[in-house]
């Protein structure tokens, strides 16, 4: 993993910019997998009060 | 051209602003975790708009999360514990004081520099993101987290074997590992 050390910090911080294309041309060798998202069924009340509460707030994700 | 979702760059900027204002606290910073992280380690558009994160300083990241504009949604009682930010219209939940139950290797915990912005935040490692999957995978009340698992260290084939060795076996009660994922 491509790490580069902070000047403010003393351990190895990740470029999300170089992480992100590490992994885009990684999915390209591997035929553009993507990771599916999950069924949901598996969610606490909080989490889906929460989810109900950004889709009202117009959240499209 | 970023492998990212513009509004997960955005969020995860967000995310970093107030993981600052935490460290200038000399708090630690809250870790990221759940699908937020997968999406991170994917670049898929996994997360829904919630992000997971750990603290064990719950109240003092709330009042963070207010002064960077967040509100408690009305009307929804005790039962929410999460954040929202309306202009951007995403939350923040705080799910446990630490991830996977305090077992992972904090010296894995890995420190991002987002897209865009100089603070940093904090997310669980890949091997550990992956050893959670197949954790819920062995559980089975999520049969289909193993081809996360697998995805997730093919798109990261330099991760840390020994490291997740060892994760997936504590997470799955010694039934799987590396290999398991490796399939």
């Amino acid at each position: 993993m491509a790490l580069r050390t902070s000047k403010a910090e003393t351990e190895a911080v990740i470029d999300m910019a170089e992480l992100g294309a590490r992994i885009a041309k990684r999915k390209a060798e591997l035929g553009e997998p993507d990771l599916p998202r999950n069924s949901g069924a598996n969610r606490t009340p909080s989490k889906r009060a929460l989810l109900k509460a950004i889709k009202d707030a117009g959240g499209e994700w | 051209m970023s492998a990212y979702r513009p509004e997960f760059e955005a969020a995860l900027r967000l995310f970093a602003r107030v993981s600052e204002a935490m460290h200038q606290r000399d708090l630690p910073r809250p870790i990221l975790v759940g699908g937020a992280a997968a999406e991170l380690y994917s670049t898929s558009a996994l997360t829904t708009g919630d992000f997971d994160l750990c603290t064990p300083y719950q109240a003092e990241l709330e009042s963070e999360l207010r002064a960077f504009g967040f509100v408690r949604p009305s009307g929804t009682g005790a039962l929410l514990k999460g954040w929202i930010h309306p202009q951007l219209r995403l939350g923040f939940e705080v799910v446990a004081d630490a991830p996977m139950d305090g077992s992972i290797d904090n010296a894995h915990i890995r420190l991002v520099q987002p897209i865009g912005e100089s603070a940093l935040f904090r997310v669980i490692s890949v091997e550990d993101l992956i050893a959670d999957r197949m954790g819920q995978y062995s559980s089975g009340t999520a049969r289909d987290r193993i081809d996360q698992a697998r995805l997730l260290l093919q798109l990261h084939p330099d991760a840390d074997l020994e490291y997740l060795e060892r994760r997936v076996r504590a997470e799955s009660g010694g039934d799987y590992g590396v290999a398991d994922v490796q399939g």
